[in-house]
């Protein structure tokens, strides 16, 4: 038997049901329909009454959502493509995220964002936005880039009493399968060092990781050794993991899908250089997609965005600065 | 239908709506001298950021709180002063908020209208309008979950906000989920400055319910009576089962947008016309007539409402501020996953 | 008495800042608390500012049709001790003169910082190789270690572009601590870190030989007698008093000229060099500046020169001839520009065009080491020859 991550989210949607009485779904076609990318799929039948299609609107989406956490539940919102979650982007920052600060009522919302790009998917349905969810206070977001993590970490989004932005990424749904789901996991806000190494770290996240493992081994056989960090969690950043990786190999390289201006390479690197000059050996490098909106053609597409030869190429070049 | 004659059928009935009308109309008058001492504060420079005032629509908003029961749910907004003290806040608790008290139920983290309780049914709102609307959904649609059936939710907007896309959605939402919302609109002539023919071309503001399916009703904003009347009905509706209420109030506001606002903009006709009248006096007419309330009941509820307000005012302006040393800077509630970067 | 600002209020919502489109009072007026003192016109209204207390009016640091933040100092009101006490107004510093908050100058919020930027676009060295490259890690293993660049001039790296890596340096480390280590001197660490700045420049040197033969002949008749370190001190000093640009030093884009005609002469001690400083050596002549001369040399080989006798120089005179060199390339002091060196005099021999033949005389040679930034060989060619022309009439000196 094996499990794909997009089987373990709605594995731990069914679960977080089961478990609490508290959960519900709400979102465009989730329910008999099972969902846009189908990770729901089953649950409205299973669990009647509590996997609810909304209408085309998500900030009455999320506002809901914040509602009814307000009011003690455990709501899962689907926003379909991450891109569509600007259209409910004044809920999810102006409202959800600042709730607590301002009445010190928690807001136990889990925004679920199918994001990334996948081949064809063009401009409008391929979107990264962790980097602009991370930059607001008051939000946790969560970028797991296996299946485990994709099961573990969206029942933890939906346990911690905080708004979270869960990132799933769209290429990983059916590209990534697993033996079996965890029974037990890293929890949210630790990074994992998914490969050890001596000459250089790669830090990234989500579909990223697994370029970045690629580019590791292909690294392999000219004698570097390149450690790989994955974040899991781009909002809190574990900088301590990152920090000892990078004392430990002294150079530094990010990666990230999201588009290159501010964002979470850009963070870490600002976190490294200010608080870890001192165990830098080069000058810290970051690869993200080109400034462009996410292109539609696959060759294009291809090139937009890091790839592990991308990522090699730019890891030759650190290793040598 | 300048002023809507109740014809109650039973004398109890008929008390009931006495007392109602006197209470509401208390909450009214206190929430204007409340206003009025919130401005001269920020005139004399003791409040920082905002005033925003409710004068002109404090009938439709005592109205609209006193409506409510214990257990509802409201969602008030800029100008809702009546409302909110006739849904159940205190004086101190507005004050608290105005002059940024660290005892406030904001504890300075947010200031002037932005107060309330959620826990308590009592929504923050947040500046973009009509963004509460869909948040009250949320908590009436929890409650079906829940089984908690009766109660219901109601939200404030202004014309301007019938304008925004949240408007549309939560409306629509709470149609497609019949949920037991009152959305009570104040059609007060100017969101800001911007006169209503430059935000809505349809011919009546209550025109738009009907796209979603939801009944409406429409008042006469300056009038105490109408309004318990209009604003009373819906919330009986929403209460029992008829889905979502809209309602919508003609009334013209009497002050600028805020205090630093002198609202010049104003069309001086429209001042004259009936939809210029002050609800208080208007109010205050119709108790002498009913003889419900003389002169000097009138003088002396005006006394006790300006001793709470200024005991309020003298408590709260011994409170201390917020301490930005003693301060948790930490935006959320699981300590763990808090960053703490300063 | 305690003076208050006028502070730009918050005139209304989002209001930022306001300019100033007149004043109501004058400088030297008594105002009242309250009292209107400054018309300001705001993107949304006219306003007034009115004055915090009573008082007599201070000044007004604000200037007209000039826009300001809100927060930021207008005026001074000049109140007494009672009126601000009874405001709770306690006094704050007094503004500086000119230190408006003015906006443009800084960045706009509450307490400015006025951050000029200076520099342009730093050169960033990402992609500099060799032994000059220190990665940022390297620089803070050799700071908890003590060491500088200079120390690691011996080890061959073998990173990128043969920059040295982190573990060439550990290995260089334990390398060293395998071999006879001694603790060096104080003095000696001190003229090694002086050496290490001072190397950060461009040195070039120049030298000709001169003849003593004028200077042993006066010598003869002199009394005291002046030693031809000395006589070349004299001389560099009368040089340097006709034109001094020559030593003066370069910072940035400016040459920094000398005040005064110091300068300082090296003195062998234990361990290390002393250089003693000899005071305007360019108004007293050869002469009278012989016992003062012998005495700084006592002072110094006997580890006793006051603090005063040290330091401040513009250029230094040594002598390296002493230890029978005749040719050495000294380095200047990081704070100077200018070293003259002098070897050891020896007979050499000399085309005589009279007699048309050669002749034996005495000469040394004299070097001159200079920081190429501030002169080129030419000027320091010319003025090494006019050192050796005086020297060549020690009586005029």
């Amino acid at each position: 038997m094996s499990i794909t991550y997009l089987e373990a989210i709605r594995e731990a949607q069914a679960q977080a049901l089961r478990d609490d009485p508290r959960v519900f779904i709400y979102g465009q076609d989730v329910g008999p329909f099972g969902g846009a990318h189908k990770a729901t799929k089953n649950l409205a039948k299973e669990f009647p009454g509590r996997v609810l299609d909304s209408p085309i609107s998500e900030d009455a989406i999320v506002g809901l959502a914040v509602g009814a956490a307000i009011e003690g539940m455990r709501p899962i919102v689907e926003m379909q493509f991450a891109d569509f979650s600007t259209v409910g982007f004044n809920q999810i920052v102006n409202q959800a995220a600042t709730l607590f600060w301002r009445t010190n009522v928690p807001c136990p919302v889990t925004v679920r964002l199918p994001f990334g790009g996948t081949s064809g998917s063009g401009p409008f349905h391929s979107q990264c936005m962790e980097t602009v969810y991370a930059h607001y206070p008051g939000l946790i977001v969560m970028t797991p880039a296996t299946v485990e993590d994709a099961y573990s970490m969206l029942l933890e989004a939906v346990a911690i009493d905080d708004p979270v932005i869960f990132c799933e990424h769209k290429f990983l749904y059916y590209h990534l399968k697993a033996e079996k789901l965890p029974s037990e996991a890293l929890p949210v806000g630790k990074a994992r060092i998914v490969r050890e190494g001596r000459d250089m770290t790669i830090v990234t996240y989500s579909a990223m990781l697994h370029e970045a493992l690629e580019a590791a081994n292909e690294l392999t056989p000219e004698g570097w050794e390149v450690e790989v960090v994955d974040l899991r969690s781009v909002k809190p950043i574990d900088t301590d993991t990152v920090m000892a990786s990078v004392a430990r190999t002294g150079r530094l390289l990010c990666v990230g899908e999201a588009w290159p201006w501010g964002g979470v390479t850009a963070e870490i690197i600002a976190r490294v250089s200010s608080e870890g000059y001192g165990l830098l050996d080069a000058p810290p490098q970051r690869l993200n997609a080109k400034d462009t909106p996410v292109p539609y053609h696959p060759n294009l597409w291809a090139a937009h965005r890091p790839t592990a030869r991308a990522i090699t190429a730019a890891a030759r070049k650190l290793l040598r600065l | 239908m300048l002023q809507t004659v109740l014809e109650p059928q039973t004398a109890e009935k008929a008390a009931l709506f006495r007392e109602t009308y006197l209470a509401a109309y208390r909450f009214m008058l206190l929430a204007r001298l409340l206003d009025d001492k919130f401005a001269a504060l920020w005139r004399s420079g003791r409040i920082h950021g905002g005033v925003f005032l409710g004068r002109g629509q404090e009938a439709l908003s005592a109205a609209t709180g006193i409506s409510l029961k214990k257990g509802d749910v409201f969602a008030p907004l800029i100008r809702d002063a009546a409302g909110r003290l006739a849904f159940g806040e205190t004086v101190l608790d507005a004050a608290r908020t105005y002059l940024g008290s660290a005892r406030g139920p904001m504890g300075g983290r947010d200031g002037n209208v932005h107060r309330g309780k959620p826990k308590e049914g009592y929504l923050p709102m947040i500046s973009h309008l009509g963004a509460m609307i869909s948040v009250v959904n949320g908590i009436l649609l929890a409650r079906r979950f829940k089984n908690h059936a009766g109660t219901v939710g109601a939200a404030s907007i202004g014309d301007g906000a019938t304008s925004t896309g949240a408007f549309h959605e939560a409306l629509n939402q709470a149609a497609v989920e019949k949920l037991p919302l009152v959305l009570v609109v104040a059609n007060n002539h100017y969101a800001y400055s911007t006169p209503i023919s430059r935000q809505f071309a349809c011919r009546d503001l209550a025109d738009k319910a009907a796209g979603y399916g939801v009944e409406v009703d429409s008042m006469d904003g300056t009038d105490l009576n109408a309004c318990l009347e209009t604003v009373g009905q819906a919330v009986d509706r929403a209460r029992a089962g008829r889905g979502p209420q809209m309602v919508v109030a003609t009334l013209l506001r009497l002050c600028g947008h805020g205090e630093h606002d002198d609202a010049g903009y104003i069309d001086p006709e429209l001042k004259k016309s009936p939809v210029g009248r002050d609800c208080q006096k208007v109010a205050e007419d119709y108790l002498i007539r009913q003889k419900w309330a003389d002169p000097a009941t009138l003088a002396t509820w005006r006394t006790e409402a300006v001793h709470k307000i200024e005991e309020a005012i003298a408590q709260v302006q011994r409170e201390p501020g917020p301490d930005p040393f003693t301060e948790e800077w930490r935006a959320i509630s699981t300590q763990r996953l808090n960053e703490g970067h300063e | 008495m305690p003076q208050i600002p006028i502070i730009m209020p918050q005139l209304g919502e989002s209001i930022a800042e306001a300019s100033i489109t007149g004043f109501l009072a004058k400088p030297g007026e008594t105002v009242e608390a309250g009292q209107d003192l400054i018309e300001v016109e705001t993107n949304k209204a006219n306003m007034t500012v009115t004055a915090p207390c009573g008082g007599r009016l201070e000044d007004f640091t604000a200037q007209l049709n000039e826009s300001y933040a809100v927060g930021a100092t207008l005026g001074r009101i000049e109140a007494t001790t009672e009126e601000a006490a009874r405001l709770g107004l306690d006094a704050p510093a007094p503004a500086k003169s000119g230190d408006t908050d003015r906006l443009g100058k800084g960045n706009g919020n509450g307490n400015r910082s006025r951050v000029q930027p200076t520099v342009r676009g730093l050169p960033v060295p990402a992609n500099v190789a060799g032994a000059s490259y220190l990665s940022p890690r390297l620089k803070a293993r050799m700071t908890e270690l003590g060491l500088s660049a200079a120390d690691l001039a011996g080890v061959a790296g073998s990173g990128a572009a043969g920059r040295v890596t982190i573990e060439d340096f550990e290995k260089f480390i334990a390398h060293l601590e395998k071999q006879k280590m001694s603790q060096a001197s104080t003095m000696r660490v001190t003229v090694a870190d002086a050496m290490r700045r001072s190397w950060t420049r461009p040195i070039a040197h120049v030298g000709m030989p001169v003849c003593l033969d004028p200077l042993f002949a006066y010598r003869k008749v002199a009394r005291p007698k002046p030693g031809p370190a000395l006589c070349a001190l004299r001389a560099l000093a009368v040089a340097l008093a006709e034109n001094s640009a020559p030593a003066g030093r370069l910072v940035g884009n400016k040459i920094v000229h000398p005040t005064s005609i110091d300068i300082a002469f090296a003195v062998e001690a234990e361990e290390g060099v002393l250089v003693p400083v000899i005071r305007n050596a360019d108004k007293r002549p050869l002469k009278d500046l012989i016992a003062p001369y012998d005495e700084l040399v006592k002072l110094a080989r006997d580890r006793k020169l006051p603090p005063d006798a040290t330091g401040g120089s513009i250029a230094t005179v040594t002598n390296f001839g002493t230890f029978g060199l005749e040719w050495a390339t000294p380095i200047p002091l990081p704070e100077q520009t200018l070293v003259l060196g002098m070897g050891a005099a020896r007979h050499a021999p000399s085309w005589d065009s009279v007699k048309g033949r050669f002749v034996p005389i005495m000469e040394a040679n004299l070097t001159l080491s200079f920081d190429h930034r501030v002169i080129d060989g030419g000027a320091a060619g010319r003025l090494l020859q006019h050192v050796a022309d005086l020297m060549s009439k020690p009586e005029t000196l």
